[in-house]
């Protein structure tokens, strides 16, 4: 039986999390939200409701750490059934976190502060759907600042033909992740700030069965 | 060269090492709210900015607290910076919880590189956003239906009426409602007049997504 699950972001209060509960119907509820807001009294609260909630602790002003802590709590919430997220509640970092892994994950978010206002995600589409096969495939090969020309031999090795690796290269720096300069003459690739956050949407290639 | 935008609630110091970092910086436009504290930090940046040689101005937000209005000024006022073929980055450290989010949303629909600034350490750190428009997840058919049923939200459409509508075959348009509906795009509501009918209507948000 499909579990519905209801992935919500919560401060010191229970404000944000108790229209999410009425709205959206669920079977388990997971909560993130700081160490200390486990121990407030909003949590008690909703804890009395629901004494069998999931709880994330997470830093909450670091944006990165949120960030995965959500994701993985919604992909693990999705491997049971839908799952759906409340991203109003917490700090502002928290909240912006949950949004962009909502839009990451394809997972379908309202924004509870208190009234509910769904935000535009749409479902399934996950982030990985963004990148084509190749991209994928070169993504994975850069680990630093590499000259054109060895990635494309590199990439070579991997199946992915001199076009296909250019086209790659090209298209994954108009999407952000990578940088090209002309260095002494030779056009060198480096991944950009946002590489390292981005790259594990770069699966590998399908395992056997 | 680049235009600046950013959110921005009472410390200035959220924006200014965006204001420092950016290369070729033209513009600096501040989202705040008209508390007065966030005025006083409005005129700080704008000062700072001045000191650079940089114009900046600020929007004041007329309501900072409802989530959609925020983003669509935001995005239209980005779109425009966007066409006149100015690079464009957010910071989205400042602000409120909503303004901030708004923000957000408009970097992930557009497309547009955003950063926050650490509150402790004040070090600039970019998000994980695609340099894409997020509404290219949908197909240039599904974004065309979905635009129509945005822009005739008022109006009730079946699947019949919508294909006739848009001059497409009756099976089409089923391919395209069917993959709408499964990406959460639009509803199927009951026809209040008709029982055998459903309405097909755009899910709630969806303005933001196509507008």
């Amino acid at each position: 039986m499909p579990q519905r699950t209801l992935v919500a972001t919560m401060g010191t209060d229970d404000r944000q999390v108790l229209p999410a509960m009425r709205l959206m119907p669920y079977d388990r509820l997971v909560l993130v939200a700081a160490e200390e807001a486990f121990e407030s009294a909003g949590f008690r609260r909703l804890e009395a409701i629901e004494p069998l909630l999931h709880r994330v602790p997470v830093d909450p002003y670091d944006f990165l750490s949120c960030l995965e802590a959500v994701r993985l709590a919604v992909r693990e919430a999705s491997r049971d059934g839908p799952a759906r997220m409340s991203v109003g509640g917490g700090s502002k970092i928290l909240s912006s976190a949950a949004i962009l892994a909502a839009f990451q994950e394809g997972v379908e978010a309202w924004y509870c502060d208190p009234e509910p206002i769904r935000l535009p995600v749409l479902r399934g589409i996950r982030l990985v759907e963004a990148f084509a096969r190749e991209e994928q495939t070169l993504g994975r090969l850069v680990r630093g600042p590499v000259a054109l020309d060895r990635l494309v031999r590199s990439a070579a090795r991997h199946g992915l033909s001199r076009y296909l690796a250019t086209r790659a290269v090209r298209s994954l720096t108009a999407k952000g992740l990578l940088d090209m300069q002309v260095v002494e003459g030779t056009t060198v690739v480096r991944p950009t700030a946002v590489f390292p956050a981005l790259r594990p949407h770069l699966r590998g290639p399908p395992g056997k069965a | 060269m680049t235009v600046l935008f950013g959110t921005l609630g009472w410390r200035p110091q959220s924006l200014i090492p965006s204001i420092r970092g950016t290369e070729g910086l033209e513009r600096v436009v501040v989202y705040h709210s008209d508390h007065a504290k966030s005025r006083e930090a409005r005129s700080r940046v704008i000062e700072f900015c001045r000191s650079l040689g940089v114009p900046a101005s600020g929007v004041e937000v007329s309501d900072a607290f409802d989530l959609l209005h925020c983003a669509s000024q935001i995005r239209s006022d980005v779109r425009k910076e966007k066409a006149s073929g100015s690079s464009v980055r957010f910071n989205i450290a400042g602000g409120t919880r909503l303004m901030s989010s708004a923000a957000l949303l408009v970097c992930i629909l557009e497309g547009i590189p955003a950063t926050y600034v650490h509150d402790e350490t004040y070090q600039e750190i970019p998000l994980p956003l695609l340099h894409v428009a997020y509404g290219e997840g949908l197909t240039t058919k599904q974004r065309e239906v979905l635009g129509f049923l945005v822009n005739n939200r008022d109006r009730d459409f079946t699947e019949t009426s919508l294909a006739k509508s848009l001059g497409v075959h009756k099976a089409t348009m089923n391919h395209h409602l069917r993959e709408l509906e499964r990406k959460g795009a639009i509803e199927r509501l009951p026809d209040p007049d008709d029982a055998r009918q459903l309405i097909v209507k755009p899910a709630p948000g969806m303005d933001l997504l196509i507008g």
